[in-house]
């Protein structure tokens, strides 16, 4: 049977390695042993051993050199140095340098068991959670790929076909099956707006944005935003008032998806608010910030959920009838603030309504009206 | 009244080509449909088309780039007009919405999103038409 452990002692006083064969070795643990640094090095190369214990002081290649070779070539590999001279100081340098722990000689078979025991934990550990990384990573890859080909194609030749056929039966048909047809795609269409939000939780790098930051006006953001929040607005009668401080510094951003995160904010507060209320947008400098809020006086939201409100998938439990969403709005917004060096937060009170606030540090060295900087071709 | 226009699509989807063609054809245009990159280079080789509807997300990864590129470095059929049909704008990130993308492939081409509202497609297709036209003109 395949022994679960495989340990590798480098020390070049045989007495240690031969101590330490005979502690450390049993049915789950292969001790290997090297008695110099050049011959532990080849060892560690061609076994990958679980563990390694590295004596410091050795004739030729000394136990620091070793240390440094291991931590560059294997740079999750667990090392325990040997510190013959008792000294805290070379201890830790060691730990500085990437060994994971410390054994000072002399040491007891007792002691040598307890500190091989936690580094080959800490192994099995940093093991564990590459493997988690590496499966999440895939599955973010994988996820962009399945939902774009699996779900959105059938979707969108579904749409397609209803465009065509609502397009060359336009003729025969009464207004009450135009207006199936009507609600048919406005489904669809949901659905589709659903699976690109998934998609840009999932899949898109986010930090990608910050490669195309330019100076920006945040007044120019929250204009654009309150333009395309207000038809939602005005469907329920909801007034939207900006009122904007200036002198506003410019901010480097991505205006794009800062006009996403305030359309979101506004869109939100247009869903709970109540009909006839009213919306106010404040963008003002604030130091070396740019603030801008978003208050309505709509249900608030309860003081339990606030915790969670930025989290994926996160609603609240007291949702107001008619209200739908799939709960990304927020955590997609907040991701797009903080890509910003900037953050996102909420006051609110049941009943009486939210307010959040985006800050956004300012652009250094960015004068009041900085030129959109050359494109480089 | 001038020859219909003669236009080629390449997607791998018959339902979406369905879609795609009736609202065409309904548009007086005349729709020839390959279902894969082969046939649909192939199709362009033997006929003279005015202008390509191209999926760039056919099968495993993206053939229909491929043929984008293979046309761009033909010195005949760089000049047809290209309207690329994809579903994989969210992977370009953070576009902003409604504006119009030029992937440069060819001297004329526009990319537009699935599925595609008939005015938008009757318009995108008209307007290349014409660009193309009027690109040929100053040529002479």
């Amino acid at each position: 049977m395949q022994p679960k452990h495989r340990i590798l002692v480098i020390d070049d006083e045989e007495v240690v390695l031969d101590s330490c064969t005979q502690v450390l070795a049993d049915q789950e643990c292969q001790v290997t042993t090297a008695g110099n640094g050049a011959q532990g090095l080849k060892l560690v190369a061609e076994s990958q051993p679980d563990l390694v214990f590295l004596d410091l002081k050795m004739p030729g290649l000394s136990g620091f050199e070793v240390l440094e070779r291991i931590r560059s070539e294997h740079p999750l590999m667990v090392v325990i140095v040997i510190t013959g001279y008792a000294t805290v100081s070379s201890a830790i340098e060691a730990m500085k340098k990437g060994a994971f722990d410390f054994l000072p000689k002399p040491f007891t078979p007792e002691e040598l068991r307890l500190i091989a025991r936690r580094g080959l934990e800490h192994n099995r550990l940093v093991q564990q959670t590459v493997a988690l990384r590496r499966e999440k990573e895939m599955l973010r890859e994988n996820f962009a790929a399945i939902v774009s080909h699996e779900l959105k194609s059938p979707l969108g030749a579904l749409q397609q076909n209803l465009y065509a056929l609502t397009d060359e039966l336009a003729e025969h048909l009464s207004a009450d099956q135009k207006e199936r047809f009507a609600r048919l795609k406005t489904r669809l269409d949901d659905l589709l707006k659903l699976i690109h939000s998934w998609l840009r939780v999932f899949s898109v790098d986010i930090h990608k944005l910050k490669e195309t930051f330019q100076p920006i006006s945040v007044a120019d953001v929250c204009a654009k935003a309150v333009e395309t929040a207000q038809q939602h607005a005005t469907r329920k009668a909801i007034r939207i008032q900006s009122s904007i401080v200036e002198p506003l510094p410019r901010i480097q951003g991505d205006e794009g998806s800062l006009v996403e995160v305030v359309v979101n904010l506004l869109n939100n507060a247009v869903k709970y608010s109540f009909p006839n209320g009213s919306i106010r947008v404040r963008v003002e400098a604030q130091g070396p910030q740019v603030l801008v809020s978003v208050a309505d006086t709509g249900v608030g939201i309860a003081k339990e959920d606030l915790p969670h409100l930025f989290q994926d998938f996160a609603r609240g439990h007291s949702q107001p009838e008619g209200v739908s969403g799939c709960g990304l709005g927020l955590a997609i917004s907040r991701r797009i603030v903080e890509v910003h060096g900037g953050s996102i937060t909420v006051e609110s009170a049941p009943g009486k309504g939210s307010t959040f606030t985006i800050c956004l540090p300012v652009a250094q060295a960015a004068p009041e009206s900085s030129p959109t900087p050359e494109r480089k071709v | 009244m001038s020859e219909p226009k003669r236009l080629l699509m390449i997607d791998d989807d018959p339902d979406f080509v369905a879609g795609i063609k009736a609202i065409l054809v309904k548009a007086k245009y005349e729709v020839d449909v390959a279902y894969n990159p082969k046939d649909g280079f192939q199709a362009l080789k033997s006929k003279p088309y005015d202008l390509l509807l191209l999926d760039v997300m056919m099968g495993r990864g993206a053939e229909g780039i491929m043929i984008a590129r293979k046309l761009g470095k033909d010195p005949k059929l760089r000049e047809l007009p290209v309207l690329i049909i994809t579903g994989i704008r969210e992977q370009m990130a953070f576009l902003f919405p409604g504006q119009a993308v030029h992937p440069h492939f060819v001297p004329v081409d526009e990319l537009v999103e699935k599925p595609v509202a008939p005015k938008l497609l009757l318009e995108k297709v008209e307007a290349l038409l014409k660009t193309a036209e009027m690109r040929k003109a100053k040529s002479k």
